[in-house]
């Protein structure tokens, strides 16, 4: 039962990683970006293609990961969200969908469809708390979690730039006239939130255990329900939301027989999601006032 | 400071604006008056960038500024308080008042730990409830937040969309002290009013719209009652009413000059 | 081929339809013919060049083609996306597969019976979550999709496992279709069928308010449109047509299981629909053959047809909306709105219309729409302590109005007087808190918008009621909505019945438009038109139902002063020629003196007086409401 928690925590950390990302770009520019996990996957693939062909250790695959992400997160919002000024966001989402198809159709050709494997950064036995086992991986995903997560919060709160990015989820009009540049708030956004999918990717790719097109489906789902479970406008909601989603999965998974149905996480997922935007679309944290 | 000549404006298949002329000299405190539907708003959005002028010239300190982005031309002097105040609900005080003036402490440090002081001084309010989140403000002392978040960019031009909306009249006539403070200090002022009584009482120059054009542009001196009403739109209907309230404003001289 | 001799016949079909019904029926007979012939033949006339797997390609590419339909009426149509419809697919697949493999049933059924289950899968799925719109119900089905594949269609009591189930292509008993090429012919045949039904939707009421919907659900009441029955008849006929798209492609490969219907099944279909054309059946046909057929006869591409498929949805999505099938028409719209602009900018004019508004189209009375008066003496129209506050707002505080037959009645006040919540109030568009409405002398204030619409109520809207994408015509159509006494299974198959009601219809529609004088418009979109003319085409609209009241929100609004002065004289004749009752809000003082024969004030919420227009004008509040307070 420890073990379980353990798990559910830590895998609900990097859920809550994936919904800071969708919250992020949700707040600064009102569109839920369906690609999000896939840059991901993307960047696992420049990891694993950093390391495996060309020898380097982990952390520099690592860099090339992030360094990738950032790039599609830059160029996708200069080239396809910007130019699209006010268009309806539905219709901005779908071009996200673009995105997301057009990464799965590289991989596909240029990767091939036979899954791929990146070493872990730290090898070696774990530790042993409490009678739950912890490996490496795990400490390096919950101690990134909190980092990234405390970062983020203190950036956004205390630089001017960040209460710009706050105050542009709360009226983008209003913030344009105290002069701040809407534009570098969406390329922040945009930028950040693919760098997040990398990291994310990087640390929960060990439990997965492959890299392959759209091997990470079941991160996006399980980070839109977190996002969700924070109403999608509040950052500290999206933790809070991963943390459940991660629980909620691990103990369903604990106490139901995954023989007689299969892909209970999917399942959970879905219940989840169905439930949270039928009772409160504005989520069960969000809603007044959006927080940081 | 500000020169609008020509300007149309609208949305969709909509036009709004039919071709505005307005200017305004340095120094100066005015207020675009007019029925709902006459294009006030759409002429302070217009001003502000938001809005794109279709065809016409806007000019802001000798500038051409009719294609320039809202931001830039904050960045030019610019200071907005919005309808409806728009302070940020989910920042501090603190915070609002930040990135009101985080182009100002960039450029002069100096000149914004000044505004900054003046600030706190004026509006001993806000220094209490720093640290509270705008959005449990109360309408005044939101008002006197947005007013604050917009003077401390030190802005050579003020635009105020209907300061009066929603305010008790109490607090209506704080903001009306407040503006006239801020025109006696030598920033430009221009607001929107559907209040045409308290508006009038405030500024020294109207302009006065009707459906998207403006029929008068002058000194508020020259304006009798019968006149406004007429300018208005609503002619000879709205008489006796008008008389009372704006000739006794002027005689006890409630407006001041520094 | 089949698609082009369809379109052939579709363009002229409003004119053609009527004479040609009977001959139609052959035309549709010969087409499918030619269909089932054509594989057939070509393979045994060219059967080096037109190989088994060819055929067995094809029919991959007709069974996109049909689940392309699919998503296109949901999507293109009606406007609600769906993120999981392979889910829908694999529905189909797996209920054919059951019925064909496992219990020996034929083809003629399982196809079928698939778009059964399909329909009845989007039925159950879209009941709790058509109440979402856009972004919330993209994610619904998204997570709908990804748990179908993950857990679902790997259920062993709904589909026997992960292990996935065969499709025979069992004709009778052990007779089974071996060819290929026969069984493209069968599957262009069903393509053709399912084409012909979307013909059908299209052409009559199911299509117009699909339309409604998708561009403004308010209008779309507002006309009698009982808005959330028809998204979920929407989703269940995609559901329908997915079902046997997914049963087509199941028995053409011979063998699914839970990773044939995927999220990247999902995607290419959102691909195919948006890239090819939101809306237009023929593109987006096209577009799904392509995509299957284009890679597979042209070796080495497999794969970069996907990332060519994702390039041009981007590049659709961010510059052209309406897809490949509309870029044509939009650049053409987009020149000769230009070349407008520019002369009337040299003339100095305004772009709207300066001259005389056309006079208002005097309609017979349509035998659907019986006279309705209240009991003796009832006035019209009664609202009686009317309160709604939304959030921490009293917008409107226990107002009452009482309007009589016959008339105008104005409501007038500042800005944030209440006067379109009062007028939402009494339309069903939003909710009350307190209070009663009685319209006829029947208490409506817990019915519908639609409803209302339906015993005589008519509003108009601030931006024009109007679905701005549709013609002329098809507005006063869709105008006519509580007209079309017709039922859905009727518009389907446009039976007798359907066709002989769209023929009265669309005569009273020719009618009005040529009362207006706007014959030349009859087929233009409404947003090419001026605002002014805009207005005049909704009223006119409006007037279709020969509705008691029309509630008019601020029709001056946006006009060039001109063409509101003319607007005065045209509201007259409501009452005065054509005998009906106005409410109207106005900003338009002197317009409403010249124009109502009573008048209410509002202001902050409440009632502040009513009585004679010239008098209630002078009175002192209403002259403080309107100059302000005097601050301290």
């Amino acid at each position: 039962m420890g073990q379980t928690l353990v798990v559910g925590t830590i895998s609900g950390g990097i859920y809550g990683l994936m919904a800071v990302g969708l919250v992020l770009v949700f707040k600064g520019t009102r569109v839920l970006n369906f690609a999000q996990v896939e840059v991901g996957t993307l960047a696992l693939y420049a990891a694993w293609e950093v390391t495996t062909q060309h020898g380097a250790p982990w952390i520099v695959g690592a860099a090339a990961a992030m360094v990738l992400a950032l790039a599609i997160g830059l160029l996708f919002e200069r080239l396809i969200v910007r130019p699209m000024g006010d268009a309806p966001r539905m219709t901005v989402a779908v071009a996200t969908i673009g995105l997301l198809s057009l990464m799965l159709a590289f991989e596909s050709v240029y990767f091939g469809p036979s899954p791929r494997i990146l070493r872990p950064p730290i090898a070696g036995l774990g530790t042993k708390i409490l009678g739950v086992y912890v490996s490496p991986t795990q400490w390096l995903s919950l101690g990134l979690v909190i980092v990234v997560g405390v970062g983020l919060a203190a950036f956004l709160r205390r630089t001017d730039f960040g209460l710009g990015v706050l105050a542009a989820a709360d009226d983008p009009t209003a913030v344009r006239l105290v002069g701040v540049r809407l534009s570098r708030v969406s390329a922040f956004v945009w930028g950040t939130s693919a760098v997040l999918s990398a990291i994310a990717a990087l640390l929960i790719e060990p439990t997965i255990g492959v890299i392959a097109p759209g091997a990470l489906a079941g991160l996006f789902a399980s980070g839109l329900a977190a996002a969700l479970v924070g109403g999608l406008t509040s950052l500290s909601g999206a933790f809070v939301g991963g943390l459940v989603v991660g629980l909620a999965e691990s103990l369903v998974g604990h106490y139901v027989v995954s023989s007689s149905v299969p892909g209970i996480p999917a399942l959970v997922v879905f219940a989840t999601i169905v439930a949270v935007l039928l009772a409160r679309p504005g989520g069960l944290l969000g809603g007044r006032v959006a927080t940081a | 400071m500000l020169e609008l000549a020509g300007v149309r404006a609208g949305f969709g298949s909509t036009t709004v604006l039919h071709g505005v002329d307005l200017s305004l000299a340095p120094g100066e405190i005015a207020g675009v008056f007019g029925l709902n539907g006459a294009g006030k708003s759409v002429t302070m959005r217009v001003i502000a960038g938001i809005v794109p002028a279709r065809s016409g010239l806007v000019s802001f300190d000798g500038q051409d500024v009719t294609r320039m982005q809202a931001e830039d031309r904050v960045a030019l002097g610019m200071g907005h308080v919005p309808q409806g105040r728009q302070v940020f609900p989910g920042l501090t005080v603190e915070q609002n008042l930040r990135l009101g003036g985080h182009r100002l402490r960039k450029r002069d440090p100096a000149r914004y730990e000044q505004l900054v002081a003046a600030m706190v001084e004026r509006f001993p309010i806000l220094t209490e409830r720093r640290r509270q989140l705008a959005g449990s403000l109360s309408g005044g002392q939101q008002a006197a937040l947005a007013v604050a978040r917009a003077l401390v960019s030190d802005p050579k031009l003020l635009l105020i969309d209907e300061p009066s909306a929603g305010l008790a009249p109490s607090v209506v006539a704080e903001v009306g002290r407040i503006l006239r403070e801020v025109n006696g200090l030598g920033v430009t002022v221009l607001l929107v009013e559907q209040n045409v009584t308290f508006g009038l009482g405030l500024v020294e120059r109207a302009f006065v719209m009707q459906r998207g054009r403006v029929v008068y542009g002058g000194d508020v001196a020259d304006l009798d009652q019968d006149r406004i009403a007429g300018l208005l739109g609503v002619g000879r209907i709205l008489s006796k009413g008008v008389k009372s309230t704006v000739k006794s404003r002027r005689r006890t001289g409630t407006r001041t000059k520094t | 081929m089949a698609e082009i001799a369809a379109r052939a016949l579709q363009t002229p079909l409003a004119q053609r339809v009527r004479s040609l019904f009977g001959g139609r029926r052959a035309d549709v007979l010969l087409i499918a013919v030619a269909l089932a012939a054509f594989p057939i033949v070509t393979h045994r006339a060219m059967p080096r060049l037109f190989h088994q797997s060819d055929a067995l390609v094809l029919s991959q590419g007709v069974a996109l083609a049909a689940a392309a339909l699919s998503l296109n009426l949901l999507l293109g149509y009606a406007g609600q996306i769906s993120l999981g419809h392979a889910a829908l697919l694999g529905a189909g697949a797996f209920a054919s597969g059951i019925l064909t493999g496992q219990h020996g049933l034929p083809m003629w059924v399982g196809v079928p019976v698939g778009g059964v289950v399909g329909a009845a899968v989007a039925f159950v799925l879209g009941i709790p979550s058509l109440r979402l719109r856009g972004l919330y119900l993209a994610m619904v089905t998204l997570a709908f999709g990804y748990a179908a594949e993950q857990s679902l269609f790997r259920l062993s009591v709904l589909t026997g496992g992960s292990a996935g189930v065969a499709l025979p292509r069992r004709l009778h008993g052990n007779t089974l279709l071996i060819g290929n090429p026969g069984f493209l012919a069968v599957a262009m045949v069903v393509l053709l069928a399912l084409w012909l039904v979307d013909v059908n939707v299209c052409r009559t009421k199911l299509g117009r308010a699909f339309q409604a919907i998708r561009q403004d659900e308010g209008v779309a009441q507002a006309f009698g449109v009982d808005v959330t029955r028809y998204k979920l008849a929407a989703f269940t006929l995609s559901g329908a047509f997915a079902g046997i798209a997914g049963a087509l492609y199941g028995h053409a490969v011979g063998f699914v299981n839970s990773e044939t219907f995927d999220f990247q099944l999902s995607l290419l279909l959102v691909i195919v629909v948006v890239v090819g054309g939101l809306g237009h059946r023929g593109a987006v046909v096209t577009a799904a053959l392509f995509f299957t057929v284009f890679p597979r006869f042209i070796k080495g591409l497999h794969g970069y047809d996907l990332i060519l498929g994702a390039l041009l949805l981007m590049f659709t999505v961010s510059r052209h909306p309406g897809g490949l099938a509309s870029m044509a028409r939009e650049r053409r719209e987009r020149k000769a709105e230009r070349e407008a602009r520019r002369e009337a900018e040299a003339e100095g004019e305004d772009i709207e219309d300066a001259g005389k508004l056309p006079s208002l189209p005097e309609l017979p009375r349509p035998p659907a729409m019986p006279a309705r008066a209240a009991a003796g003496d009832a006035p019209l129209l009664e609202a009686v302590g009317v309160s709604v506050h939304f959030g921490g707002l009293q917008a409107l505080r226990n107002a009452s109005i009482t309007v009589p037959a016959g008339g105008i009645v104005g409501l007038v006040g500042p800005n944030g007087a209440g006067k379109t919540t009062l007028f939402n109030a009494v339309s069903g568009h939003v909710r009350t808190q307190s209070g009663r409405v009685r319209f006829l002398g029947e208490e409506v204030q817990d019915l519908p918008a639609f409803e209302r619409a339906r015993r005589g109520m008519a509003r108009s809207f601030q931006l024009i009621g109007l679905a701005k994408e549709l013609s002329v015509r098809e507005n006063f159509l869709l105008a006519q909505h509580q007209l079309a006494t017709y039922s859905p299974a009727d518009a389907l198959g446009f039976t007798r019945r359907a066709a002989s009601v769209e023929r009265a219809l669309d005569e009273r529609a020719r009618e009005a438009v040529a009362a207006l004088g706007f014959e030349q418009f009859l087929d233009t979109p409404v947003r090419n038109l001026s605002h002014g003319q805009q207005r005049i085409v909704e009223i006119g609209c409006l007037l279709a139902t020969s509705p008691e009241l029309l509630m008019l929100d601020e029709p001056s609004a946006g006009m060039s002063p001109a063409a509101a002065e003319n607007l005065a004289e045209r509201l007259r004749e409501l009452p005065d020629r054509l005998g009906r009752t106005v409410l109207l809000i106005e900003h338009n003082l002197p317009l409403v003196l010249d124009v109502c024969d009573h008048l209410y004030v509002l202001h902050l919420g409440e009632i502040l007086a009513e009585g004679e227009p010239a008098k209630v004008v002078q009175q002192e509040e209403v002259v403080r409401a309107y100059l302000g307070d005097a601050a301290a």
